[in-house]
């Protein structure tokens, strides 16, 4: 996985609670990426195992809407995305720029 | 609403691009999306959302750019390495054409006459075989447009057969009166592969083949002509009659002109007699078998990486975030 600071920032936003599936809108306000960086990041992610996808479970009739797609990382993602992170971590400088976790700081 | 189709159609334009695979999944997800914006009436947000979608470089697969890579090392090897091996196509074909007259015009009369037929033979037959070997590329080709297909493989052409006929060129004028008909073939060729690769995008295989050959087969024959009319007059009506030949081509037999080149015969037509074929032989000897041994690896390329592209296939090959 190549890590860029769009990944790192997607990869941060989902590290901040493992647990928790995300959708893109959601991870559109979480990373601020626009739409046109963020799809091609999470199926770069999905494309390397650190990420799952999985289609909401609501009838769209019911609901008044259609079904999101949720996103969360997969068990071999939350170690890797934590090793590469910490990898980045350790070569920025001290003072550089946050890559911009859910609360404004690095999250791992 | 207005903002909304818009929105839809920019979406519709973004999920072309990437992979055929994941075309409805993303469609879905993107609408699902645009969904939730319009219920909250951000109409802004929901324009920003798709436009972004739209412009941004698709996210292929790794596993598509790395096949991706691999084809367009494939064509970029093929398609640059064909042109020059033509030209090596028709100098062994001379080599043999001469060998073969060598050992036969002490023995046979009409060895002189089999020159020409036999120099066209080998180009034609080393041509095919050098499509045959260019298919096996072809298949794993990149599959572009068709029009771009056709510059493709035209561009290379160019760059070879311009080059080779400076180096071949004694001076500046032979090159002047050849190189106007080449560029004419050029483009000719371009147009023709341009036709066969639309026909056979589309399924329609024989009708492309047919195209295609008639068309770079009116290429070569309108740049012959446009060689010989640019640089030999025509024979003169009121030139007063002399035991030699006038030094002209009449236009009549124009259309033979290039399978005269190939054959060195007249097709039991008075014309061209034979000194006219010997003019028109004299300027453009290298050219029509240059176009007889190209030709058919051209024309293999432009068919076989346009006949059904695998949608799938058309990973996009951008890079991602």
């Amino acid at each position: 996985m190549r890590m860029t600071i769009p990944v790192a920032k997607v990869l941060s936003a989902l590290l901040a609670e493992p647990g928790t599936e995300r959708y893109g809108l959601d991870l559109m306000k979480l990373t601020g990426l626009p739409s046109g960086t963020l799809y091609p990041v999470l199926h770069r992610l999905q494309d390397a195992g650190w990420l799952a996808a999985d289609w909401e479970e609501v009838d769209p009739a019911v609901a008044g809407r259609p079904a999101r797609r949720y996103y969360r990382l997969t068990a071999e993602g939350v170690v890797a995305a934590r090793r590469a992170l910490a990898e980045l971590r350790a070569l920025a400088p001290q003072t550089g720029p946050s890559l911009g976790g859910a609360a404004g700081a690095p999250a791992w | 609403m207005v903002t909304r189709r818009v929105a839809e159609a920019l979406l519709r334009a973004a999920a072309r691009r990437w992979p055929v695979a994941l075309r409805e999944d993303l469609r879905r997800e993107w609408a699902a999306e645009l969904h939730v914006l319009a219920e909250a009436g951000q109409r802004a947000r929901m324009l920003r959302f798709a436009a972004s979608l739209a412009t941004s470089r698709a996210g292929a697969p790794l596993v598509d750019r790395a096949v991706w890579h691999r084809q367009l090392r494939r064509t970029a090897t093929a398609l640059l390495l064909a042109p020059p091996a033509c030209v090596a196509i028709v100098i062994v074909a001379v080599i043999a054409m001469t060998t073969v007259h060598f050992a036969l015009e002490m023995r046979f009369a009409w060895a002189q006459h089999v020159q020409q037929p036999l120099w066209s033979a080998l180009c034609a037959g080393l041509g095919v075989l050098l499509a045959l070997l260019v298919a096996r590329a072809a298949r794993h080709g990149v599959r572009v447009g068709p029009l771009a297909t056709a510059v493709g493989i035209v561009l290379p052409v160019a760059i070879t057969v311009v080059v080779t006929e400076v180096l071949l060129s004694g001076d500046g004028e032979q090159l002047a009166r050849v190189l106007p008909g080449v560029l004419l073939w050029l483009a000719g060729l371009t147009l023709a592969l341009w036709g066969a690769a639309v026909l056979a995008g589309r399924g329609r295989l024989r009708l492309a083949w047919t195209v295609g050959v008639l068309g770079a087969f009116a290429a070569a024959d309108i740049a012959v002509i446009a060689t010989v009319v640019a640089a030999i007059p025509p024979i003169d009506p009121g030139q007063p009659l002399t035991d030699l030949p006038p030094d002209g081509v009449d236009r009549i037999s124009a259309p033979l002109w290039l399978l005269t080149c190939w054959t060195d015969w007249s097709f039991g037509f008075s014309r061209p007699t034979d000194w006219e074929r010997f003019l028109i032989t004299d300027l453009v000897l290298m050219e029509p078998n240059f176009y007889l041994a190209c030709t058919p690896y051209a024309l293999t390329w432009a068919i076989r990486t346009a006949r059904a592209a695998p949608a799938a296939e058309l990973a996009p090959a951008g890079a991602t975030a």
